[in-house]
């Protein structure tokens, strides 16, 4: 478990573009109401038999985001980057903060997709022209983008790794402590913690933590086809948790988070991020002692993995489990920050949304929310959640109108 | 400044020098270079405007990795690299597995090469038809699986940790010519918070693929020139012209001093602060005043705890591109701000020597400052002969120098406007 500091952090605001769509309110009514951002898979660039279904961004939210990202910064952004940046200016805006403005000293720290190519499309008419007998005619092709300049350099800064990062300081003329990460859980975890150490040790007074990407690919959802992370039985619904469950979908997105230090942020009630812990392999996940009201975790559709999850889940002695993976689908960059959002709405709200599609859990004994939005008093919460590759994470936070010692 | 002292107990880099970081610094203090003549597989001769870099030969790859699980997987060469490297880190650092289970793993790996090769096969037959799934699903067994479209870029890091058998926390980190210093600089802060107390921490890339290089050379990144030959990359140089791109992957091993003391190790030295800091100027550019460099460096300066006037090396990032040594040059006279403090600085510029290693960068070069303290001699700037005017410091040109090191830095500064510093002591008993 994290160390523990009398210095306790808070979520002071949050933001995401979603499936379920654009801003938290979106995503809370969407979870409430068991209303699903998956819909049928359409890509201009590929067509699929097996992988029918996604939680694609709809294209309003995308025009939507577009407004918060100048137009001169565009030409260096994937949609993923830009859905990024309006998260994290809608968690600024709750969090009622304006960077270079407020005299606070910031740290941004950024969480992308797994796999980060530009996307098979930006080739397809160039490889199309260049093809020979055995496979590529490198010549026609060198001749072709070193003389045409038919590739487009910006291609390479889309697909940078850091592009996310490099984008939002622009965007907030940011000048902080930063740090950008890779792979789902595992980079949410470092970002939160880091961001966590930052506030602790009063090195800087607010910071952002965002996550984003798309697995919208051809490859990335052949990638993920072959890792067994989704089903390619033309499925269009995902349904963790339940015995008919058939696997998972991918979906996109962006999430942001804005933390603080609980002493900073008054009176009100908070939710603060009291703890986090990994581990490699799910069954030595260390979960705190005590039992909790809530639970949020996302669960994985397919209903081997999930038995095995539940033993885990079983362990926090939870008195409600919820998961908004079923609205949004898998989303490769954010996980666990959508996840954040999801508890803190429900811990805001003190009632906890079902689990869309949830009929058979696969562990009856588990108090699965199912049907409708239960009304109950929380106060103390975790979030699990689980890479494809074992890798495992566990948040604890609590809800509370005054800072509780550590 | 820190009450835990953090050492290097342990060390790995793959450069185009070899295998192995012992090779590596004797040639760079003779003042060597790997930089040779280079063009993409299958372009014709001379067809190709990048015509230098710094490529590992790869030829002698099985030679480092034949009987490791490794050499069986279906890996990209950065990949392979960087096992080499982390595996001499950890060989050299006299650790046992079993002592490493609990530790850290934190690897930069950058962007992944595209094979437009492999990019082909996932096509359909039809010219005017876009890639059908069908065909994708069939054809993606074709598809290298040693290339980067089968790859997450996490992949790295996973295999290092699957390999050494580390149950810490697995972390890969994404911060483009920065990365490898992040990295570093992460795994200390977490050794520091009492997190772990071991880490392997580096990098590896390698951007020499064709449609790669295309895109540096077409966003003016790569130099094109032709008429230095073998010595084009010369930092701070009124001549220079963009980088020269190298390939490989370095680790350190990263320990608490109370630990390494209790098994006996002898640190090669002490990391003694590490700061980043963002530009918020150009994706493609620095700010020409340096002003991120240089928050960078003073905020690794305040974290260590160490004076600017304590100074005696910095490790530049100099990358030979008419803007970040003119940029970096400004930032450095901005924190040692007394004239008399940076006239006497030693700066040492080591992409002049091996390339740029893009996101690995910063992990060769936090070894050769390691040693720098560890042995007082400073690597040389080589291929400097007529500084810029902008360019006015102490580079330590042509030929390794022998001056006592007991503090230095080494700055790595990223595409996207990312700026790391780390600083390094001499390892002493005391503190």
């Amino acid at each position: 478990m994290m160390r523990a500091s009398h210095t306790q952090v808070a979520i002071a605001g949050a933001g995401c573009v979603l499936p379920s769509g654009w801003g938290v309110e979106s995503f809370w009514s969407a979870v409430c109401e068991s209303r699903s951002g998956i819909a049928p898979l359409h890509s201009r660039q590929f067509h699929s038999e097996r992988v029918t279904a996604f939680g694609k961004i709809l294209d309003e939210d995308h025009q939507r985001s577009r407004q918060d990202l100048a137009q001169n910064l565009q030409r260096y952004c994937s949609p993923a980057v830009i859905w990024g940046v309006s998260a994290v200016r809608q968690a600024l805006a709750e969090a009622n903060l304006a960077p270079g403005q407020d005299g606070l000293r910031y740290g941004l720290y950024c969480c992308q997709g797994g796999f980060t190519h530009p996307s098979l499309a930006s080739y397809g008419e160039l490889l199309h022209e260049c093809r020979g007998g055995e496979g590529a005619d490198m010549r026609l092709l060198a001749r072709r983008i070193l003389q045409e300049r038919v590739q487009d350099p910006f291609l390479v800064l889309k697909g940078l790794s850091n592009i996310l990062l490099g984008v939002v300081s622009l965007a907030l003329k940011l000048e902080c402590e930063c740090n950008a990460y890779m792979q789902g859980v595992s980079g949410n975890l470092a970002a939160l913690r880091e961001a966590c150490a930052a506030l602790q040790s009063r090195r800087i007074d607010a910071a952002i933590i965002v996550g984003s990407g798309s697995e919208l690919d051809a490859l990335a959802l052949g990638a993920l086809v072959q890792a067994g992370v989704i089903n390619a039985d033309g499925s269009q619904t995902l349904r963790p948790f339940d015995v008919q469950g058939t696997g998972g979908i991918a979906g996109e997105g962006a999430a942001a988070l804005i933390l603080r230090r609980r002493e900073d942020l008054g009176d009100a009630p908070q939710t603060c991020l009291l703890g986090m812990t990994a581990h490699v392999d799910l069954d030595a996940l260390n979960l705190p002692d005590k039992q909790v009201d809530l639970l949020v975790c996302a669960g994985s559709g397919d209903p081997r993995k999930d038995r095995q999850l539940s033993q885990t889940l079983a362990r926090a002695g939870a008195a409600h489990i919820t998961s908004g993976l079923p609205v949004t689908g898998i989303l490769s960059a954010a996980p666990s920050l959508v996840d954040l959002i999801l508890a803190r709405g429900a811990l805001q709200a003190q009632s906890v949304p079902p689990i869309l599609g949830l009929q058979r859990p696969v562990a009856a004994h588990l108090p699965f929310v199912m049907d409708a939005s239960r009304s109950a008093i929380l106060r103390d919460c975790l979030v699990i959640n689980r890479d494809d590759n074992g890798f495992s994470a566990c948040y604890q936070l609590q809800y509370s109108a005054q800072a509780a010692s550590a | 400044m820190s009450a835990t002292r953090i050492v290097i107990t342990g060390m790995g880099a793959v450069t185009g020098f070899g295998f192995e970081w012992q090779s590596m610094w004797k040639k760079m203090l003779r003042g060597e270079h790997c930089i040779r003549p280079w063009q993409p597989e299958g372009v014709e001769d001379g067809a190709f405007p990048v015509r230098y870099a710094a490529p590992v030969d790869s030829g002698l790859l099985p030679d480092y990795l034949q009987g490791h699980p490794a050499w069986q997987m279906p890996l990209e060469k950065r990949s392979r690299f960087g096992w080499v490297a982390a595996s001499q880190a950890v060989t050299d650092s006299g650790l046992h597995l079993a002592q490493l289970r609990e530790a850290a793993v934190l690897c930069a790996s950058g962007a992944p090469a595209h094979m437009l090769q492999d990019m082909l096969l996932t096509f359909s037959d039809e010219p005017h038809e876009t890639p059908a799934w069908r065909h994708l699903m069939g054809r993606v067994e074709q598809v290298n699986p040693a290339g980067s479209l089968c790859q997450s870029n996490d992949r790295l890091a996973r295999l290092i940790a699957d390999g050494i058998g580390c149950e810490g926390p697995v972390i890969n980190i994404s911060s483009a010519c920065a990365g490898a210093s992040q990295a570093i600089g992460n795994a200390f802060q977490m050794i520091r918070r009492g997190e772990v107390e071991v880490a392997i921490a580096g990098g590896a890339d390698s951007v020499l693929s064709l449609d790669t290089m295309t895109a540096l050379y077409l966003l003016g990144a790569a130099s094109s020139e032709q008429r230095w030959g073998t010595e084009l990359c010369r930092p701070f140089d009124r001549h220079r012209s963009g980088l020269i791109a190298g390939e490989g992957g370095a680790f350190v091993v990263l320990e608490t001093l109370e630990r390494a003391l209790a098994r006996g190790a002898i640190p090669y030295a002490e990391v003694l602060g590490f700061g980043s800091s963002l530009d918020g100027y150009k994706v493609t550019a620095p700010d020409p005043q340096g002003r991120g460099a240089a928050l960078a460096m003073q905020t690794a300066l305040h974290d260590a705890g160490i004076a600017p006037q304590q100074v005696d090396l910095i490790n530049a990032h100099g990358t030979s591109t008419p803007l970040n040594d003119a940029a970096e040059t400004l930032a450095i006279k901005a924190v040692f701000a007394e004239r008399e403090h940076y006239r006497r600085l030693a700066i040492s510029a080591n992409k002049s020597q091996f390339g740029h290693l893009i996101a690995a960068a910063g992990a060769p070069e936090f070894i050769v400052t390691a040693l720098a303290c560890r042995h007082d001699r400073i690597t040389p700037t080589i291929n400097l002969h007529d500084a810029d005017e902008l360019c006015d410091l102490d580079y330590c040109t042509h030929q390794a120098v022998n001056r006592r090191v007991d503090v230095a830095l080494s700055n790595s500064f990223g595409f996207g406007g990312l700026n790391t510093s780390l600083v390094l002591g001499k390892y002493r008993e005391h503190a």
